[in-house]
């Protein structure tokens, strides 16, 4: 295995043993994605004034780089636009690790000869690669064995590699691809990491419901320098995507001024449910529930409530549906069936004898640590609620809301990044 | 999104600048943190208003290259750490980040002597005082409740202001205050040399222009709301040196002419001593501990940050021990390491508390010589990058930083004197 840092300003030597110069930089073919082939050597030091080599003169890399022919037969490189220079744009940048779901500095770049090309193969994001860097590996491998955890690179392989650069495309057309799949936690904290231009930059690739998911998961200071940098209309297109309760706690931290404007642009129905959920405190029940759940009229069999399911809009949104709730005509709760007894159920029984026999609901002012725990007591998935004066139910609390209050969100970050 | 509310204009103008407003004002507070305020009271009383010229130059220097480093942070939206990594590579880095870590390292001592000393005006032993309050500042750190007694600390070291109060109750000669600003004086002792680099190095920190920075860059700032950053460096840095000149004033008018260089804690209490009286004592003590627990509960903690970050390790207060034992790890180092420092029996707080700062002074020209080579960098800044007074500025205050440097060595090492 070849390291690009072993290389720099090494001599490259002709085909005759004569010093053409020294190594500059690695031009890599960046419309290959798996394992870029090397295009060109990029000299510096040369008297000949021969820039470029192109790889197919390259007789060897390690030991020594040696070319086929004297230095008098190279025919120098023309650049044809789809190089990218590893030294200049690779190397000591940050990228994002898409299977480790993290952010990583390229410390080192590992090269290896294919058949007749050498080629890319993999980011060195380990301290061993820091540590080769400074000249310092052999302390680093004898200190490590001394701690009896010997060091080892930590190479991400090239095709697990995304670039964060927002001025070159082609790359972060790879980039968004990749990420767009992975957990919304994962990319909030990606981002969350991220300066603020680069951030910017890669959320303008996501299309709207991935990133309504990635703004759920975000801190509430992120949601705003997010949302502020987009037009009104793709910011209500955005909180019309997100969960009402989690688009609420959102619009809640803006000036009042700007959510009414964003909420003049939303879809009427999804800007209703929103408003009437920032009418309640916000460590209250109705503050932390949310509007959509699975529900079923009264009086039908088992099999008719799951086709009532299937066709109903609030129980496509209910992301979890742990529990189906029975509404009388005026909305009132008659009665709780868990999803378990639902689908063991004979089709054709009636769906009152699958319901709970007890349900424990709070009121929208319900203090969300009462909630919290009555959840915890009764081993509850989610808990009704309901108003007290026409007892109509109102939504649901979840126990990953529930979680959120008994755990609060670790201290965030409250210091700047130094780095 | 936010553009398209109609609000006022002069409005919107004066909420920018809040908004904005912070990093300067912040940095520049520091400058009166406990080595700033041991620092400004040694050399005012040993050397008289002689001073106010060297914090007249320090202060253009602090604007010109915290400006530099708030330009950067709005026009990359990186750190300057970021930045010197990404250009110079690892070894330039590695370099920069011992450099901050000793200078840092150095402060911390300094802000625990100053805990130390405020205790022993009251007669605590330092013994108890420095171990107690830095492991109840890590504590208040490490489980996040620091922001709930960052307001009162604020509030203690407010007592600066005390030193104006006492230049006016004194009446200083103004007119030999004001030539003394304007006609440099220096001398050629070593004495004199490490005052001059330890005020230096008090007022333009390494840890100032990387917390500058990376504040302007982590609020995402646009280039056309830049003025009002411009406009807090500069009133910060002011405001932060006009203290420190009326900590200088008030030395020199009532110390320095009755011939008692400040050596302790206790005669640089005595200079608050026509406005507070017996309570000099307690006004005095109040000012250094607020800063110091300041201080002490954020250096520490940002330079972990940097060197984690720096080298991959994980960090952050939201992973556990076993997570991240490198940054626990650093974190406990540099708070055990100065408390030790500070214990050795029988070292002399005061002077550790200015003497550190000598520290920040030497390291500085290595990172404003990577700072000017950053924001002179066409492909990074555009044309947003260094004016030619900008550079000649920040240009002619390194090579002084450099020479002074180079004469104290010849002064205290070689004996050699002119």
């Amino acid at each position: 295995m070849i390291y690009f840092s072993q290389l720099v300003n090494q001599q490259v030597w002709d085909g005759y043993g004569c010093i053409v110069g020294k190594l500059a930089d690695i031009l890599i073919d960046k419309t290959e994605k798996k394992m870029p082939p090397i295009v060109a050597l990029s000299l510096k030091k040369n008297p000949a004034g021969i820039d470029f080599i192109p790889a197919s003169q390259i007789a060897s890399l390690w030991p020594s780089i040696t070319l086929k022919v004297g230095a008098d037969r190279v025919r120098p490189y023309q650049p044809t636009g789809h190089e990218l220079p590893l030294m200049d744009r690779v190397l000591d940048q940050q990228i994002v690790d898409t299977e480790g779901r993290r952010l990583v500095r390229v410390n080192d770049l590992q090269i290896a000869r294919a058949g007749e090309q050498f080629v890319l193969t993999g980011a060195d994001v380990s301290g061993t690669g820091l540590l080769r860097r400074l000249g310092l590996e052999k302390i680093g491998r004898s200190l490590g064995n001394a701690l009896n955890r010997p060091a080892k690179p930590v190479v991400i392989p090239w095709e697990f590699v995304a670039s964060i650069e927002h001025d070159d495309p082609l790359r972060l057309s790879v980039s968004q691809n990749k990420l767009v799949k992975m957990p919304p936690a994962d990319i909030a904290a990606i981002v969350d990491e991220l300066d603020h231009h680069t951030s910017t930059a890669l959320l303008e690739g996501f299309n709207n419901e991935a990133l309504a998911d990635t703004l759920e998961e975000s801190s509430s200071e992120l949601q705003m320098t997010i949302l502020s940098h987009m037009t009104p209309e793709r910011a209500a297109d955005i909180l019309e995507e997100m969960d009402p309760d989690e688009a609420a706690d959102l619009l809640a931290d803006l000036p009042d001024i700007t959510s009414e404007a964003l909420l003049e642009l939303m879809e009427h129905e999804e800007a209703q449910e929103v408003r009437t959920l920032l009418t309640y405190p916000e460590d209250s029940a109705g503050g932390i529930m949310t509007t959509e759940f699975a529900h079923v009229p009264d009086n039908i069999s088992v099999g008719q409530a799951f086709n009532f399911l299937r066709n109903s809009e609030d129980a496509q949104d209910d992301e979890v549906m742990y529990y189906v709730h029975i509404l009388d005509p005026n909305r009132q709760l008659r009665g709780i069936v868990t999803l378990r007894d639902l689908v063991m159920a004979d089709p054709n029984s009636d769906l009152r004898q699958w319901v709970e026999t007890e349900e424990i609901t709070v009121e929208p002012l319900t203090p969300q640590k009462e909630v919290a725990y009555l959840i915890a007591k009764y081993d509850l998935l989610s808990i009704p609620v309901v108003d007290p004066e026409s007892n109509q139910m109102l939504g649901v609390v979840t126990v990953d809301d529930a979680i959120d209050i008994v755990l609060p969100t670790a201290w965030k970050k409250r210091l700047p990044r130094l780095f | 999104m936010l553009k398209k509310t109609k609000i006022p204009s002069w409005l919107r103008r004066v909420g920018i600048y809040l908004a904005v407003l912070g990093p300067g004002l912040i940095t520049a507070s520091a400058d009166n943190d406990a080595p700033g305020i041991a620092t400004y009271s040694m050399a005012g009383s040993t050397y008289g208003y002689q001073f106010l010229s060297i914090i007249l130059i320090v202060t253009i220097g602090e604007i010109v290259i915290q400006e530099m480093a708030a330009r950067m942070g709005v026009v990359t939206g990186k750190g300057t750490a970021d930045l010197i990594r990404e250009r110079f590579g690892v070894k330039v880095t590695a370099f920069a980040m011992l450099a901050l870590i000793l200078a840092n390292l150095g402060t911390t001592v300094a802000q625990i002597a100053g805990i130390a000393a405020a205790g022993e005006l009251f007669g605590i032993s330092r013994y108890i005082a420095a171990p107690i309050a830095a492991l109840l500042v890590s504590v208040a750190v490490l489980r996040g409740s620091y922001k709930h007694i960052e307001k009162f600390l604020l509030v203690l070291s407010l007592s600066a202001i005390s030193y104006i109060i006492t230049v006016i109750m004194v009446k200083p000669d103004w007119g030999e205050v004001l030539h003394a600003t304007v006609v440099p004086q220096f001398e050629l002792e070593p004495g004199f040399i490490l005052a001059v680099l330890a005020t230096i190095g008090t007022t333009i920190t390494p840890w100032g222009v990387f917390y500058m920075q990376a504040s302007v860059a982590d609020k995402g700032l646009e280039i056309k709301d830049y003025q009002y950053t411009k406009i807090d460096v500069s009133f910060g840095a002011a405001w932060g040196n006009i203290i420190s000149a009326f900590i200088v004033i008030s030395t020199a008018a009532t110390l320095y002419v009755y011939g008692i260089s400040v050596e302790s804690a206790e005669q640089a209490a005595m200079v608050l001593a026509p406005l507070a009286g017996d309570s000099a004592k307690i006004l005095f003590s109040a000012g250094l501990l607020g800063a110091s627990l300041l201080a002490v509960s954020v250096l520490p903690l940002s330079t972990t940050y940097a060197f984690c970050e720096a080298f991959g390790f994980e960090r952050g207060l939201n992973r556990r021990f076993n997570e991240a034992p490198v940054f626990y790890g650093t974190y406990a180092a540099i708070i055990g390491v100065s408390v030790l420092i500070v214990l050795i029996p029988g070292i002399p707080l005061f002077p550790i508390m200015w003497l550190s700062q000598t520290l920040n002074a030497i390291f500085l020209p290595v990172l404003l010589v990577l700072v000017l080579k950053l924001s002179n960098n066409e492909q990074l800044m555009g044309r947003w990058k260094n004016k030619r007074f900008q550079n000649i500025l920040a240009g002619g205050l390194t090579i002084f930083i450099s020479l002074v440097t180079v004469a104290l060595l010849a002064t205290s090492v070689m004996g050699w004197t002119p």
